[in-house]
């Protein structure tokens, strides 16, 4: 090779324990965890006839998937070798906090008597 | 082949040092990112990584509450069951809050070449996760023996 070997010459080398990899899974794992919490919830609001649980239960979904579809987090190293997945975590567990809210106060609220 | 990284802390901690990246860390949290020194990558996403499992462990009891909530319009006791579902979706925010936390205690602790702390939350996990097992096997007992 007649090009200069530096440590910006080519993509970074793979890791032999595959952790970007598995780190990438469990992002889609996660994912694809709300979207299917999601999907539980809309299906009991509709049994139900709550539309208000219908719409929320998919507005969750539709922020779970579009972000992860635009913009999907590899697990891996970024360019400038710094990783940046606070932004992504807390994104994802105000989702699922979202998520509980509203199948809390929809049980609590059957509990209660409202329909 | 390793990683970009670093293979290893305690071979790589003195060069890591030294040769640290010039450019300012601009990363959110400051509380994490501010301090100490840059860890192995591979721990990071280690750390990562558990962080995600709690999510999906809360994710978990959020999804069984509201599964719990459909099987309440067909069964006995509705109200029973609706309270616990809606403690199951509450205790499973929690969760998802704690992997917030844990992340950054651990990532702290990687940073400044601490011990990690002790994962407080999984006890609270086992015994939640018994509790509801109690509650609900008591409902089966109840409803099957209730007239």
């Amino acid at each position: 090779m007649s090009t200069d070997p530096g440590p910006a010459a080519g993509p970074p080398p793979r890791d032999e324990g595959l952790q970007p990899e598995r780190t990438a899974l469990s992002w889609q794992r996660t994912v694809l965890g709300v979207v299917l919490g999601s999907l539980v919830l809309a299906g009991a609001g509709l049994r139900a006839g709550s539309t208000v649980t219908v719409c929320a239960a998919a507005v969750v979904g539709v922020l779970a998937l579009v972000p992860a579809v635009l913009r999907t987090p590899s697990g891996g190293l970024p360019g400038d070798g710094r990783l940046h997945s606070f932004a992504f975590l807390v994104r994802v567990v105000a989702l699922v906090v979202a998520l509980a809210l509203v199948g809390a106060v929809w049980a609590f609220g059957r509990g209660a008597g409202a329909p | 082949m390793s990683t970009e990284r670093g293979t290893g802390v305690a071979e790589d901690d003195q060069g890591a040092a030294e040769g640290a990246d010039p450019r300012p860390d601009t990363r959110r949290p400051r509380s994490v990112y501010g301090v100490g020194t840059e860890p192995d990558a591979r721990f990071s996403l280690a750390n990562e990584r558990t962080a995600l499992a709690w999510v999906r462990t809360g994710l978990g009891l959020v999804a069984g509450g509201v599964a719990l909530t459909s099987f309440a319009t067909f069964a006995g006791m509705p109200g029973v069951l609706d309270v616990v579902a809606g403690v199951a979706c509450l205790v499973g925010a929690c969760f998802a809050g704690y992997a917030l936390v844990s992340w950054r205690r651990n990532e702290r602790a990687l940073r400044l070449r601490e011990p990690l702390p002790a994962p407080s939350g999984l006890p609270v996990l086992v015994t939640g996760v018994v509790v509801l097992a109690v509650l609900l096997a008591g409902y089966a007992v109840g409803s099957a023996t209730w007239p």
